[in-house]
């Protein structure tokens, strides 16, 4: 299924989203990127990344309740569909097929 | 506990930028951020951060759709009118087209016209150094006496002169930088290998050429290309006429069949250049060949050229020209000079003998009242077309009032239309140009660049022209339909559309007064034309064949013999030896003949020098004395004969009384024999100049001229190649008739005369598609009365003429202006020529006849039909 091939971003965005469960806005999957893999990430860079996995279908949204906390403002929250579940799988054996592949002296050597 | 608040300024820049969906849960995102850097990082820092995530939020996949729903613009109104425009134009097919048609050729007229125009303009504009060029204009006085320079007019002076001014005008004025001098052009037999062709138009040319002038250089060094003796520069068109493929450089031509000359460079002189050549030889070949006379100041033969020094004012040359004469001048006789830039050269200079065709500032301005004219009509067109129409518009904007459009967004609204119509127009005018294009190269024998339009100036300059045009079109039916009170055309007392009748007949008139302007235009110049050729020149130039052997020795050697034989060919009536043939160069000599009282006068006539079949070769009328005759050995030392002016010029009234006094005339004394007729040697544009016949010693003979009467000239020019070929083979038989030769100088003013008549034709065809319109317009508003009259008994005819008459009306006001107008230009026009057609009132009525013919016809073609139509089918319907 070579057309739908995830960027990296894209890919650890997904896979952020997953860990996270139910509990993934645009702050939350933001810190925990920055904890688990120590990197920066912008909302900008974020949001688009989102928007685009949304319009692709791999994620959904919906608004939680408004906190305090962000003026008011209330949160949206991102889920994995089922599609973008079945991409996420597909992508981890493709990864696992090459590793496999990989004789062991040749990984040793370098 | 975080009392900070991020800046709101840049909070309102985001919720601007961004996607409404995206507002809420991205602002709510930020904010959390700064609270946690205002805790970890400080509330400057933070701020600072903050600015940072909004500006990375602005990009395509976050910002706000263009259509999304708030509007910036009007765009949805224009969006209208455009809709409303293009509806309106494909409804009414007949009038749109008419409309675009007018427009698209009056616009593609006015480009083609703009094209030519910028192309005379340009001339050698491309030199780098096109402001600090100049020439040197010479005045050659007579003999004797003080004269006040002062008073001297331009066209006294002449661009060719002597060779010794250059370099004393250098070492006398420090601010000239480089000065450049070149021949006229001298004819030569160039061979290469087994090639030989006779060269007409190649030059001597100092080193310093490619210092002042730019052309491009495709091969060679310019710094030493002219500098050795017998090297030659060619242009593109000849190096590769004789080395095709080959490269030029370094091989050897031979000229004149013995000397090797050693090609140097190859140039290539752009076509809008004031002077031209095949090919440039290095001076110090000639002065080499020729060394006495570059410090002869009575030796006429250079063009001089110079370059002054950035910051230097050439204006103040003036001033110090006595003083340089005082101290270089060795001749005796009157000499003057004055400077000119290169800018005159070619539209401005009125000096005589330029080394190349002068273009015409008069036919700019012609050209440019053309395109002015043509489209002025088309623009009358349109407005006449929709103030026309605007009845049928009236119920349309009095319902757009009465539901509360404003004034002014109709007029914009009538203003998008007319700018639709010209931008559609504009679009067919670019396709018509290029059409166009290579007939105008063809017609007036130019190349003329195009790529010079397409820059982004002129793009948005033509873009900017397009919407004043249309602002212009549209401007009256804009203001006035915008205007009508919605209630009387509602109520229906809105009838005629009396508002713009004035108007509309003041633009019909105007339209006619072009149309004859251009038609008599027309006239005038095809009749002047007419005339010149017809023109009695003094000499015959029919069915004469001239042979042009370019000083070659041998065959000057030979041409008693070459004569002889051609003379016993039995289509050969006359033939006759001599330097120039009427229409070629000639030079001036300073000439000394006995006045009345017996003193000596010194002048300088034109001089020919000829045989003594001359005068009956080219059928010229002797009037007193005779011609050279073999009977008298001495003539070719002793006798000169002169023309009408000179002997005029001299003093004499009576021509015949100037026979058996004395002349002096470079080196030969005696007495004038003959006086004949005044001929046109030089061109119809000027009077008969004062000209001297002398007996043309064979090194100053170039031509051969035979007068022939043959009923195959093919055949007869095959046999006398043979002839020639028998007794001079290595000289090319370069022959030509006369009446070509002496008629090329008449190409000019005859291509203006073509370009002229097309685009006064398609200025009369642009009238007539508007008369058209407008006849389409009045017969249809007058369909019932048509059918009313024709019920009680009118005639087909008395109804056509009923639908013509306001016309002709028009016609007859509009002659009054036209004829006095037309006559003004065209009087102007032939002030260009010495011999000139009168204005007759024939051409007036000719062209006001056409004019009412074409219009007449171009009514008929509706009028008629409504006249014939049956009464029933206008009178049923309501």
């Amino acid at each position: 299924m070579g057309k739908h091939q995830l960027g990296e971003f894209e890919e650890v965005v997904l896979l952020t989203v997953a860990i996270l469960q139910g509990d993934a806005y645009g702050i939350a999957i933001i810190e925990e990127m920055e904890t688990r893999l120590d990197r920066k990430v912008s909302i900008g860079a974020l949001q688009t990344v989102l928007r685009r996995l949304e319009k692709k279908g791999y994620l959904k949204s919906e608004f939680g309740e408004a906190t305090a906390i962000r003026g008011g403002k209330r949160k949206r929250f991102f889920a994995l569909t089922q599609h973008g579940r079945m991409i996420l799988q597909e992508t981890k054996e493709q990864r696992l097929s090459l590793w496999n592949a990989i004789p062991d002296l040749s990984l040793k050597e370098s | 506990m975080s009392d900070h608040r991020p800046p709101e300024w840049m909070l309102r820049f985001f919720r601007w930028f961004c996607h409404p969906d995206y507002v809420e849960d991205i602002e709510g995102d930020l904010e959390e951020r700064f609270a946690t850097y205002t805790q970890t990082s400080g509330v400057r820092r933070a701020k600072w951060l903050f600015m940072r995530e909004i500006l990375k939020l602005f990009r395509p996949g976050l910002i706000k759709k263009y259509d999304s729903n708030i509007q910036f613009t009007p765009y949805g109104m224009l969006h209208n009118y455009l809709k409303i425009s293009f509806r309106n134009i494909l409804r009414h097919k007949t009038f749109s087209a008419l409309n675009i048609a007018g427009l698209s050729v009056g616009i593609a007229s006015c480009i083609l016209i703009l094209i030519y125009v910028n192309n005379e303009r340009s001339y050698d504009t491309y030199h780098k150094k096109y402001e600090r060029i100049h020439r040197v204009l010479h005045y050659f006085g007579s003999r004797e006496g003080e004269m006040d320079f002062d008073t001297l007019a331009e066209s006294d002076y002449i661009v060719w002169g002597n060779a010794p001014v250059a370099p004393a005008l250098k070492s006398y004025f420090p601010e000239i930088e480089t000065v450049f001098r070149f021949t006229s052009p001298s004819p030569w037999l160039v061979s290469y290998k087994e090639k030989t062709f006779s060269e007409n138009n190649i030059v001597f040319a100092d080193s310093t050429a490619f210092e002042i002038f730019d052309w491009s250089i495709i091969a060679g060094d310019p710094k030493t290309a002219l500098v050795r003796p017998n090297t030659i520069v060619l242009t593109k068109k000849l190096a590769e006429k004789y080395f095709g493929e080959e490269n030029p450089i370094g091989q050897t031509l031979i000229m004149d069949t013995e000397d090797p000359f050693e090609v140097t460079g190859v140039i290539d002189i752009p076509t809008n250049s004031h002077f031209s050549f095949d090919a440039m030889i290095s001076m110090t070949t000639f002065k080499s060949m020729r060394p006495e006379i570059f410090d002869n100041w009575g030796y006429v033969d250079f063009y001089t050229y110079f370059t002054v020094r950035p910051g230097a004012n050439v204006d103040e040359f003036a001033a110090k020209v006595p003083d340089f004469l005082e101290k270089n001048f060795t001749a005796s006789f009157n000499y003057y000079v004055r400077m000119e830039p290169l800018s005159e050269a070619y539209l401005h200079s009125e000096a005589g003998r330029q080394p190349g065709p002068v273009g015409s500032l008069n036919n700019i301005f012609i050209f440019t009242s053309v395109a002015i004219f043509i489209l002025l009509i088309a623009c009358i067109n349109f407005m006449n077309l929709s103030t026309a129409r605007s009845v049928e518009r009236a119920k349309e904007v009095a319902i757009r009032k009465t539901i509360g459009s404003l004034k002014s967004a109709l007029i914009f609204q009538f203003l998008v239309e007319a700018m639709l119509v010209s931008f559609l127009a504009a679009l067919v005018a670019i396709g018509l140009v290029l059409i166009g294009h290579p007939y105008l190269e063809l017609l007036s024998g130019k190349s003329l660049p195009i790529d010079w339009l397409f820059t982004l100036k002129n793009a948005v300059l033509g873009i900017f022209s397009l919407l004043t045009l249309g602002l212009i079109a549209g401007s009256y039916p804009a203001f006035v339909l915008s205007g009508f009170r919605p209630v009387s055309v509602l109520k229906g007392s809105f009838k005629t559309s009396s508002n713009g009748i004035w108007l509309r007949k003041a633009l019909v008139s105007l339209q006619f007064a072009l149309s004859v302007i251009l038609l008599v235009g027309t006239a005038v110049v095809y009749s002047q034309l007419d005339y010149l050729r017809n023109h009695d020149l003094g000499f015959n130039p029919d069915r004469v064949l001239v042979i042009d052997y370019g000083y070659d020795s041998i065959v000057q050697r030979k041409i008693e013999v070459i004569k002889r034989a051609m003379k016993q060919h039995p289509s050969v009536v006359e033939a006759s030896a001599s330097r120039a043939t009427p229409g070629d160069f000639f030079p001036h000599a300073g000439t000394g003949v006995e006045e009345p009282s017996g003193e000596m006068s010194y002048q300088s006539p034109a001089i020919y020098e000829i045989d003594e079949d001359f005068v009956s070769t080219f059928q010229m009328n002797l009037i007193a004395g005779r011609t050279f005759s073999k009977d008298f050995p001495l003539d070719s030392s002793n006798a000169l004969i002169l023309n009408e002016s000179a002997a005029r010029l001299y003093g004499y009234t009576d021509p015949a009384d100037v026979v058996g006094k004395s002349f002096e005339q470079w080196g030969r004394k005696g007495k004038v024999i003959g006086v004949i007729q005044d001929f046109n040697y030089v061109s119809l544009h000027n009077k008969v100049e004062p000209l001297s016949l002398r007996y043309g010693t064979r090194g100053n003979i170039a031509m051969l001229s035979l007068r022939l009467n043959s009923d195959n000239y093919a055949s007869t020019l095959s046999e006398l190649e043979e002839i020639w070929n028998q007794l001079v083979p290595h000289r090319p038989f370069d022959n030509h008739f006369l009446d070509q030769n002496f008629n090329a100088q008449y190409e000019a003013d005859a291509r203006f005369g073509v370009i002229f008549t097309i685009f006064s034709g398609l200025a009369v065809f642009v009238a007539c598609l508007g008369l058209f319109g407008l006849t389409i317009f009045s017969t249809a508003q007058r369909t019932k009365e048509v059918g009313i009259r024709k019920v009680l008994g009118a005639s087909t005819v008395s109804i056509v003429r009923l639908l013509s008459r306001d016309f002709l009306q028009l016609f007859v006001l509009s002659l009054s202006v036209s004829i006095p107008l037309s006559w003004y230009i065209m009087t102007r026009w032939l002030e260009n020529f010495a011999y000139s057609i009168s204005i007759g009132w024939e051409i007036f009525l000719l062209s006001s006849i056409v004019i009412l013919v074409i219009s007449l016809v171009t009514m008929s073609m509706k009028t008629i039909g409504t006249a014939l139509s049956n009464p029933v089918n206008a009178l049923r319907d309501e």
